[in-house]
């Protein structure tokens, strides 16, 4: 929305230069988006009386004039009399014409502020020196006329400015629509003054016109008009129609009503259009315009006008031509039982006004939001008219701004009034108020304001106040429906006098820090210990494309699928993250990073996964991990399995490692034989998966031979670790030993079959224990392989002699060789 | 009847399939289509059953095919002892250095956020990454068909549930977790933080996928005035120094009054006196919203905001575009060295 400065200047008087006039509104009423300067591009246009114009001869439509700028441009040739030469090629122009003049060396407005700006100079035309241009609309960029010449409708004097003449010495504020959704008064410029005043702290006059909403029409002749039925009152809370006649259709409106227009966006048409357009912006209230006698054809025997929903499949030609089929949510304006206009968005081909247009039906109303709002979004029309619909138009406004088009009709078009006004009006109500108290006012916005001070700032932007010790009554004028509650009125006080005068403090309260939920420690303690390990914590986005899914061999069916998603690549949510994180490996492996690791921690979503009491699906919260080594070869496995150990022996787990056997979601994507399930030993919890992926996860994902990962439950993790007790032995005081010992064992012996039988047989001898895997060795072809484990012992008690080292050893040897079926070498 | 041996042609085509290491090719023979081809050459009574006989050839094949290529997925993957710590004849795997690693510089950034709200007092509680229309709209004062909820530009799912657009969808849960505090004779302050998601074109300023962090603060005493403090408060200490604050006026169905925060561009990061940043969107919460979560809205008063995480960690870092975060691109990430 653009509003002009200038137009806000004729309902409130400003006196703030234009920078702090755009920081207090931004302060206390809405964001303003950018100040346009408009007076700069005119400040050199003259108005000038043409003088003389003469043909020049052997051209078809030039004309040599001679131009009195009242001796206001210095340093330029003029004739005798003092005029001066511009030659022209408009058809409207002619002697004893006031126009607008671009003397040389200034800029075409049109082109001001282009890549291009087209500066005059003075040059020959056909032999005649011309000294300049006179301007149509569309070079003054005023409105698309380029017809002719603009003709200056004010009775002004030769060397006026033309800036001055048509007050573009204005600055247009331009202003977010939606900043301003909840405020359907200050879509007009009057509302918009009365805030601009409001905040400035004076008292706003409401124009006379606009306040009297019972005005009093006097027809001048009577023609029949239409009954009009809302056939339901949730549609609409009014509809108010009058009859002209004897309008001109051709008519144009005055030249600084259509600069109005255009400054604020709105293309002029005709005086009749204008009008309709002119008092919307001023008040925000809509109008449409039917021409009387088509409507009446159409509704035959029944001259009604009814305003229900479509019928279903209801068809209807617009005023642009297209043709629609209705919603049965539409609501329509019928003439009779025919449709011809879709209320709010636009009136329909068959009873659109034109040239030949005598007698009209004006039409005020108002309709349900809610209704519009979905017919806008589903026909997709975005018209300022329903721009200012979709905020909600008080039904009370109706009847002066149908006053006011009645005036202004007749006077530009020589409309006659021939009808009282015709309407059904099932939303009239009283006036709203609202009962407030200082203290409720102060307390809420930790202020000091007095009953006066509280009144005062109201009662300048129209509200009543009357004061009852403390409390107050406050009627709410009819332009501000918004308004119900005493909050709503303690935002008008805090906003009227500007919430930065509020004194800034902090909240009265027995302080204590809080800290991080244990979760979010853990959490962030498996981000650490993952950083420090090297990799990279990565963020990747929680919709994927289906096709993802389905390469790493999860169901779609299982995720949650976006309706409306911007492309297939969001369209399902993600079931795990491993995924996610395949689809990051090659592209960083071809952007030359050989060897990284990468994880992240976040939430997934699968159907499967239920919902919680609320009835919103569970989310469950999942780490991954992927490493990838693109020079390497071998086991990739294992290089994972040591960032999985690191984090799990840091955070006091021990964990088991299972063949990966039948699949879930997390699995999908990984190797069955090259892979397991990861258990928590103390705690027996099932964490999660780790491994290597399936050859054609691999192959889709472009991923090197040397790429492994894992993906943990996260609150599985959390479960396990907290049940995972203070683990601090203390230290002993004698020394401790230590001995290497070497199985050789058949080599389908798991490594976790010869650590389980050291550690039970180490668990029986009361010391304090540890054992390491040292080596692991298998000669090509055979089948045994060698396994090497650091045994460490320590007594509290003694120093340990060789002899009981010795028997330890043994003892562990014997055990090992009895379940292994290997031998000690 | 047509005399092509089509079980003939059957065996011979699953043989080749057997045989294949790219299987899905035996799909394209042409003996296939040459069966498909004399289908149309058949007197009709002839087409129906000739066609069915071929069809089920397909479908057989297709089953084959898949079979196939599951057994070839699986041949030659070595078993390993997944159990062991390192590959028979190899040696314990290196951690990558740990100069290598970096903590994304959003979590890292919401790390320093939440640590300061903590410790003034406020509990922090992750925001759901899906949720439904009560908790994103109906329970924040946003009736059905309300135009301010054009201004979220959400996603749905399916099912009618939807990515939350802002962390508020955690409102009401923290005002009626929190209202037997109150009834204690205490206050709630809490923050909510995480994913949210609008449905926007990406550009450099623009992402479908971003961060916020939310603040709740309930007492039976709490003020505008209190809010601006608490959010001030917040700002000086996280850019470590004293900072000038302005508010405009802004419309949020679950405030009233509702405004635009903004502060003096902090001289930490380069600002100047006079460039103002807008930070975030706050207010005193709607009547409706703390009833619909059985708070007393006579009795007790509160303030929310809710800001973005992406801008804190721009400006600190002068990063360009927004899209890097959600790149995955390593070049990016290795500039936030821990």
């Amino acid at each position: 929305m653009i509003i002009s400065v200038n137009w806000l200047k004729k309902y409130t008087s400003i006196d703030l230069p234009i920078d702090q006039l755009a920081t207090l509104i931004g302060e206390r009423l809405v964001e303003i988006e950018s100040v346009i300067s408009l007076g700069e591009k005119y400040k050199d246009v003259i108005v000038v009386k043409v003088v003389e114009c003469k043909p020049i001869e052997g051209t078809d439509h030039l004309n040599a004039t001679k131009i009195d700028d009242g001796g206001v441009v210095q340093d330029i040739e003029r004739d005798e009399n003092g005029l001066i030469s511009v030659v022209c090629g408009a058809p409207n122009v002619r002697a004893g014409i006031l126009a607008a003049w671009l003397p040389p060396q200034t800029i075409v407005p049109e082109s001001f502020n282009t890549a291009d700006p087209f500066v005059l100079s003075v040059r020959p035309l056909r032999g005649v020196k011309s000294f300049g241009m006179l301007a149509s609309a569309k070079e003054l960029d005023l409105f698309d006329d380029h017809s002719g010449i603009l003709e200056v409708d004010k009775d002004v004097p030769a060397g006026s400015y033309f800036a001055e003449v048509y007050e573009l010495n204005d600055y247009l504020l331009d202003i977010e629509n939606k900043s301003l959704t909840h405020r359907p008064d200050v879509f007009g410029v009057i509302g918009f003054a009365r805030e601009v005043a409001g905040i400035q702290g004076k008292t706003f006059e409401t124009p006379d016109w606009l306040n009297d909403i019972t005005p009093r029409l006097k027809p001048v002749q009577t023609i029949e008009a239409p009954a009009v039925h809302i056939e339901d009152k949730n549609l609409s809370d009014r509809f108010a129609t009058i009859v002209l006649s004897s309008i001109d259709e051709k008519a144009q409106s005055p030249i600084q009503l259509q600069t109005y227009l255009s400054r604020s966006g709105v293309r002029p048409i005709s005086a009749s259009v204008d009008v309709s357009n002119y008092l919307m912006l001023l008040t925000g209230q809509p109008s449409h315009t039917y021409d009387y006698d088509k409507l009446k054809a159409i509704a035959g025997n029944d001259f009604s006008i009814r305003v229900r929903l479509a019928h279903p499949n209801e068809q209807l030609t617009l005023l642009d031509g297209k043709e629609i089929i209705m919603d049965e949510a539409d609501i329509v304006i019928a003439a009779g039982d025919v449709a011809v206009g879709l209320a709010g968005a636009m009136g329909g081909a068959s009873t659109m006004v034109d040239d030949s247009t005598k007698n009209v039906i004006l039409e005020v109303a108002t309709f349900d939001l809610y209704h519009l709002r979905s017919t806008q979004m589903r026909h997709g029309i975005f018209s300022e008219a329903i721009t200012r619909f979709t905020k909600g138009v008080p039904a009370p406004l109706a009847a002066p701004v149908l006053a006011e088009a009645v005036r202004r009709l007749n006077k530009y078009t020589g409309a006659v009034l021939s009808s009282t006004i015709s309407e059904d009006y099932p939303g009239a109500h009283e006036q709203i108020s609202v009962q407030i108290n200082e203290q409720q006012v102060n307390a809420t916005l930790g202020t000091h304001f007095s009953a006066e001070d509280i009144a005062e700032l109201l009662e300048n932007v129209g509200f009543t106040v009357v004061f009852n010790g403390l409390n107050a009554t406050v009627t709410v004028p009819y332009w501000r429906e918004d308004i119900h509650i005493p909050e709503d009125i303690i935002e008008e006080v805090g906003r009227l006098a500007g919430f930065d005068t509020i004194n800034v403090t902090l909240p009265r309260r027995e302080f204590t820090a809080t800290q991080l939920s244990a979760f979010d420690t853990l959490r962030s303690q498996v981000r650490s210990l993952l950083v420090r390990s090297g990799a990279h914590e990565l963020l990747t986005y929680s919709f994927i494309h289906g096709d993802i899914l389905k390469k790493a061999g999860q169901d779609t069916n299982n995720a949650y699928r976006i309706v409306n998603s911007i492309s297939p690549e969001l369209q399902y949510y993600r079931q795990s993250l491993t995924p996610s994180l395949l689809a990051h490996v090659h592209p960083n492996q071809k952007a030359g990073y050989d060897a990284f690791a990468i994880f992240e921690c976040n939430k997934v979503h699968r159907k499967s996964a239920g919902f919680t009491e609320e009835d919103v699906p569970n989310e469950l919260d999942s780490v991954a991990f992927v490493i990838s080594r693109a020079k390497t070869k071998g086991d990739a496995y294992y290089d994972a399995k040591t960032y999985l150990e690191y984090v799990g022996d840091t955070l006091g787990l021990k964990l088991r490692y299972e063949q990966l056997s039948e699949e879930d979601v997390t699995a999908a994507p990984f190797e069955p034989k090259r892979s397991a399930k990861v258990y928590d030993v103390h705690s027996s919890v099932y964490l999660g998966v780790i491994g290597e992926y399936k050859k054609s996860v691999q192959k889709s994902f472009k991923l090197s031979q040397y790429t492994a990962g894992f993906e943990i439950d996260t609150r599985a993790l959390y479960d396990a670790v907290s049940k995972v007790g203070i683990q601090y032995q203390p230290l002993s005081r004698y020394p401790g030993t230590e001995r290497d010992i070497c199985f050789q064992v058949p080599t389908e012996i798991p490594y976790q079959v010869i650590a389980d039988e050291v550690e039970a047989a180490l668990r029986e001898t009361h010391l304090i224990t540890s054992v390491e895997p040292l080596d692991m060795y298998q000669a090509d072809g055979s089948i045994t392989k060698n396994i090497t484990v650091k045994i460490k012992l320590v007594s509290y008690n003694k120093t340990l002699t060789n002899q009981e080292v010795t028997s330890v050893i043994d003892t562990v040897a014997k055990r090992v060789v009895k379940a292994t079926k290997g031998r000690v070498i | 009847m047509s005399t092509v041996d089509t079980q003939g042609v059957l065996q011979m085509l699953l043989q080749q399939v057997a045989d294949s290491h790219t299987p899905r090719e035996v799909l394209k023979a042409p003996e296939l289509k040459q069966m498909y081809g004399i289908i149309a050459t058949l007197p009709p009574e002839e087409r129906g059953a000739f066609g069915k006989q071929v069809n089920d050839l397909k479908i057989a094949l297709e089953q084959a095919v898949a079979v196939r290529e599951n057994e070839l997925e699986f041949a030659d993957v070595e078993l390993i002892d997944i159990t062991a710590p390192w590959s028979i004849n190899g040696s314990r795997p290196q951690l990558l250095p740990t100069h290598q690693g970096t903590q994304h510089p959003l979590t890292k950034e919401l790390d320093t956020v939440i640590d300061i709200f903590t410790r003034m007092g406020f509990e922090a509680v992750e925001s759901r990454q899906i949720d439904d229309d009560y908790h994103m709209f109906g329970a924040l004062n946003f009736p059905e068909d309300h135009p301010a909820r054009d201004g979220y530009d959400t996603f749905r799912t399916e099912e009618g549930f939807i990515p939350p657009a802002h962390t508020s969808t955690m409102q009401h849960r923290i005002l009626k977790n929190g209202k037997s505090k109150l009834d204690a004779g205490g206050h709630i302050a809490a923050i909510s933080y995480g994913r949210v998601f609008r449905n926007e074109d990406v550009d450099a300023t623009h992402e479908h996928t971003f961060y916020q962090v939310e603040g709740v603060f309930v007492s039976n005493d709490a003020t505008l005035g209190q809010m601006l403090g608490t959010l001030r408060s917040f700002f000086e200490t996280y850019y470590g120094q004293t900072l000038r604050i302005k508010t405009q006026p802004a419309y949020f169905p679950f405030v009233e009054p509702g405004l635009e925060f903004a502060i003096e561009k902090p001289a930490t990061i380069g600002g100047k006196p006079g460039e103002w940043l807008e930070m975030l969107g706050c207010g005193m919460i709607h009547p409706n919203v703390l009833k619909d979560a059985g708070i007393d809205p006579t009795k007790y008063r509160g303030f929310a905001w809710g800001g973005g995480v992406e801008r804190l960690v721009m400006l600190k870092y002068g990063i360009e575009d927004l899209r890097y975060f959600e790149s995955g691109k390593l070049a990016f990430l290795r500039k936030f060295k821990s």
